[in-house]
């Protein structure tokens, strides 16, 4: 059996070319099943493997394949000989004797080739499976991908898989996928990639048609409140709150916020550059016309849609992402890293200056190559000695777990080796100071033929129950007279409750 | 055993009582729901809406006197719809302007005093001579980015500006800025807002603003003078942020702008009106004395004496008096008759008013070195006195300002030069050295001033 094996090898191997095919072939086949076998008990599971076995020795073993019918034909071409006599001299009487299904070559080949298309077949699907896992796309180009695999793993959607929204479904969206993995795959071997990576990203799916896989804009939310603690940089941290009781209401709701976004609803607008930080105008759906409000002020800043690409003059129909832009690779401010560390109760707000001392670490720049945790420990130690260096003999324990925990803040916000810094990727969540998010539309130079702007009244999308006050339900509280802003008080508390307790 | 009441009200009596009991019942119900519900203002919302958007001006709010006051958004800004700079922002009329007759409704006082006090003829500059300057040598830009930040623009109206206020006359908080309503001023020129803090109007930077630079140094002869020097050694002593501020009793280590010109003494309450102790106008060509001066000096001679004893205060003034009769008598006048001869005459090649050289040296005399002079006699900066002062006076008259009317060659005013130059003042520049030097160590030339101490001279 064995013997005929290596005869037919000698036979298909006809020229060099053809040597060349069979032997590509044969190696790729049985260092893939190698590779699959180690794979699959778990030995090697890399992102390296998992190149080697699911790219690059599958394309061997075809370009083998290929490269067998080139070298007979080229042995054709040389010979001058018609096929069926190569063939008789190259293989044995036996071989190539007719038979009811055909000769024994005939059948050998068939068989091959059948196996041949099962293993393709499988080996196909275990490609794309293998492409298709979070591991493969945030730790394969780990240079380039470093920032968003980090943010992503610490995120609401850390069991979403990329594809699950980078990809959307049908054949259409795996080619557009492929095809565009080819061109990153030519940008990191040539080192072309932009850095950081520009955002927005225009190669998304429609965000309706991947978001709405498992979010649905029509469900009732009604208000949700959240509260913010935001601690000042005092020797005691004082804390802060403002809380919110957002109209989230659902998409059939007019006059809440997921309204935005409803099926019966359009908003549109041009924003005058990629960044979508400056709007050109705004429509809404009114009945059967759109409503347009132009943006009164003139240019500032960015002059001209040839600096911004094609996608510039992109008119765009609201959709999730233009306000949760950041819904998986979320990046914070060093002030949200320090505050949430803070009231989570991770960093301890006994610690004089805690929060002073937190923003002071995470601003600094890690030198290249250096220990992250080191280097904030070291910016941490500096504060201290200037600022009260008792700190340091009598919150030991306190000073570590501050360490440890703003190291690893800092790593996952920070990423150099990409010129990823702190405030690159803005979130349009809301309208933090400094991040305009609504503000973008809801602003008085947003106006209509009426000279109506967009409104950007306070109480528009969200009740306010405190705001910067000392405890979380300030407004709530019965009004003290006495105090400067004792009327915001009452008018708060009656926008939210109806009436003044 | 019945009782028998022997008195019973007719049933007509009864029926008024019942109407009285009700109506006193009802106006207690509605006072006491009156009372009992919190009148909402308006400033609720602006307040919700400015703290996230203009932290800054809200935190200074916040803080001050009007804030703990209960002072609020609306009680300044808040408009009638008929007002010229009103506008509607967010359901309600607002005027971005706050005048002194606004500030007005509650520090009645004050306002009335600002709008009477020489303070609020600044804005009038407009037709001055300097507004001349502005205008022709400089251009309207500068006239609005530096005459008027000082002295006040006029406010004019845009109705298509979104604060109803043209952009080329707001910002500003001018001290005499001619405001739409009529009234004159702007309180905010020393009282900054929003924090409106009563100690940074009493501090000497509240007045150098405006009251700095060539022409009227008053900032930098303080700074020089022992005032001065006083104030910013002490400064942590001068008690500036307590209601009552009365020189000599609430602080003592040393006088601000405010203590002369302004503020309480144990004698005069605080005033507005900053003319009210000024004897003389230092800012004309020639000085002179103003409406009921010996008064006005007496005033300021009150806040002397919180500290001085009166031979010190008569001391001072005699030494004024002299300075300015120096610069009046010797140069001033002068300088402005052969002024007026040459103006007359229409010399020179330029046609304009200030085309000619020599109206801007004579121009800078008065103007600039001659006030410099007179304020540093005034507010003790020696340095000003003479050598930014009396100093730059003299090689300017004599080696700029003569020089330049000879080259005209006329004949009247070589003559008027002529006659000054002869005179007891301006003849040493023909006299041996040795004479003069001999006549200022026997006192001779000091004898030719004597009469200048006396207080002011040819009023």
């Amino acid at each position: 059996m064995l013997h005929r094996f290596r005869l037919f090898l000698r036979g298909v191997s006809s020229t060099r070319i053809g040597t060349l095919g069979v032997a590509l072939t044969t190696s790729s086949f049985l260092l893939l099943v190698f590779m699959l076998l180690m794979q699959s008990a778990g030995v090697m599971g890399n992102s390296y493997a998992g190149l080697l076995t699911f790219l690059v020795l599958p394309a061997l073993f075809i370009l083998g394949l290929l490269l067998i019918p080139i070298g007979w034909h080229q042995l054709k071409k040389r010979t001058g000989l018609t096929t069926d006599q190569l063939l008789r001299d190259t293989f044995s009487e036996e071989l190539t004797q007719a038979n009811i299904l055909g000769s024994s070559l005939a059948m050998t080949i068939a068989g091959l080739t059948v196996i041949n298309l099962l293993i393709l077949g499988f080996g196909g699907g275990a490609i794309l499976h293998h492409m298709d896992s979070p591991e493969f796309c945030g730790t394969t180009c780990h240079t380039v991908m470093n920032p968003e695999w980090v943010t992503y793993k610490s995120s609401p959607h850390a069991h979403v898989a990329c594809v699950e929204c980078h990809v959307g479904e049908g054949a259409g969206a795996l080619i557009d996928a492929k095809l565009n993995g080819l061109r990153q795959m030519w940008l990191v071997t040539v080192g072309g990639y932009n850095r950081p990576i520009p955002t927005p990203v225009h190669t998304l799916r429609p965000a309706r048609e991947t978001c709405e896989k498992c979010h649905w804009p029509d469900k009732f939310y009604g208000d949700r409140i959240k509260t913010f603690a935001r601690f000042d940089q005092d020797t005691t941290s004082t804390p802060h709150f403002s809380t919110l009781a957002l109209k989230v209401g659902a998409g059939g709701q007019a006059g809440k916020i997921h309204w935005h976004v409803s099926e019966e609803n359009e908003v549109r607008y041009q924003p005058r550059s990629d960044d979508r930080m400056q709007m050109d105008w705004v429509e809404v759906k009114r009945g059967d016309t759109f409503h347009r409000f132009e943006n009164r002020r003139k240019l500032i800043g960015h002059s001209s849609t040839a600096d911004h690409g094609e996608h510039a003059a992109e008119v765009r129909t609201m959709d999730c992402i233009d306000c949760h832009n950041r819904a998986t690779h979320v990046y914070q401010t060093p002030e949200d890293v320090v505050d949430n560390l803070l009231a989570e109760g991770a960093i301890d707000a006994g610690m004089p200056w805690a929060k002073a001392a937190g923003l002071a670490a995470l601003t600094i720049t890690v030198p290249e190559g250096r220990n992250t945790e080191e280097a904030i420990g070291r910016a941490l130690r500096g504060f201290y000695r200037r600022k009260d260096p008792e700190v340091l003999k009598r919150f030991i324990s306190q000073f570590d777990v501050m360490t440890v925990e703003l190291a690893k803040a800092y790593q996952r916000n920070v990423h150099p080796a990409m010129l990823v810094d702190w405030g690159n990727y803005p979130s349009h969540l809301g309208h933090r100071q400094g991040q305009a998010g609504c503000f973008r539309c809801h602003n008085s130079d947003m106006v209509d033929e009426a000279g109506e702007s967009i409104s950007s009244d306070c109480t528009l999308c969200h009740s306010i129950l405190a705001f910067e006050s000392p405890t979380p339900f300030r407004y709530l509280e019965p009004v003290q007279t006495a105090q400067p802003d004792s009327a915001m008080h009452v008018y708060l508390q009656a926008e939210f409750t109806g009436g003044v307790q | 055993m019945v009782l028998d009441i022997p008195f019973s009200p007719p049933h007509r009596e009864t029926e008024t009582m019942k109407r009285l009991f009700l109506c006193f019942g009802l106006i207690t119900l509605m006072a006491g729901l009156a009372m009992a519900v919190d009148a909402e203002s308006p400033a609720g919302k602006c307040m919700t809406c400015h703290k996230e958007k203009s932290p800054g001006l809200y935190k200074q709010w916040f803080a001050s006197n009007h804030g703990s006051a209960g002072v609020t958004c609306i009680d300044c800004h808040g408009a009638q719809k008929s007002e010229s700079d009103a506008y509607l922002h967010e359901g309600a009329y607002i005027a971005t302007l706050v005048t002194p007759k606004d500030c007005g409704a509650c520090h009645a006082k004050e306002s009335d005093q600002v709008q009477h006090s020489y303070h609020a003829h600044a804005g009038e500059i407009l037709d001055s001579k300097d507004a001349y300057l502005a205008h022709a040598a400089g251009g309207h830009p500068v006239a609005i980015a530096g005459c008027e930040s000082c002295h006040g623009s006029k406010i004019l109206i845009d109705p298509d500006s979104p604060n109803k206020l043209d952009r080329l006359s707001w910002p500003n908080s001018g001290i005499g800025r001619l405001n739409p309503d009529g009234s004159k001023g702007s309180c905010t020129a020393c009282h900054t807002r929003h924090s409106f803090d009563v100690a940074q109007a009493r501090k000497p930077e509240a007045c150098s603003k405006c009251h700095l630079g060539p022409d009227h140094p008053q900032k930098e002869i303080y700074e020089e003078s022992k005032h001065g020097n006083a104030y910013f050694t002490n400064i942590d002593k001068m008690n500036l942020d307590s209601d009552r501020w009365v020189v000599g009793i609430d602080y003592y280590e040393a006088p601000t702008c405010a203590t002369c010109h302004m503020s309480a003494t144990s004698t005069q309450p605080v005033t507005h009106e900053v003319g009210e102790r000024i004897s003389w106008t230092l800012r004309p060509p020639v000085s002179k004395t103003k409406e009921n001066w010996e008064i006005k000096r007496a005033n300021m001679q009150d806040v002397c004496r919180a500290c001085h004893g009166q031979g010190f205060i008569d001391g001072h003034y005699a030494q004024l008096d002299g300075l300015v009769n120096l610069y009046n008598e010797k140069f001033a006048k002068p300088a402005g008759k052969l002024h007026k001869i040459a103006k007359e005459k229409k010399l020179g090649d330029g046609v304009a008013n200030f085309s000619n050289k020599y109206e801007w040296i004579y121009w800078e005399i008065w103007h600039h070195e001659g006030r410099r002079a007179r304020h540093g006699a005034a507010m003790m900066g020696p340095d000003y006195t003479w050598w930014h002062g009396m100093y730059e006076v003299a090689q300017h008259f004599y080696f700029k300002y003569i020089p330049e009317l000879r080259k005209f060659h006329d004949a009247d005013l070589d003559k008027a030069i002529d006659e000054i130059m002869a005179d007891e003042f301006h003849v040493w520049l023909n006299r041996p050295t040795g004479d003069i030097k001999a006549d200022i160590k026997s006192g001779k030339m000091a004898a030719m001033y004597k009469d200048m101490y006396s207080g002011p001279l040819g009023q």
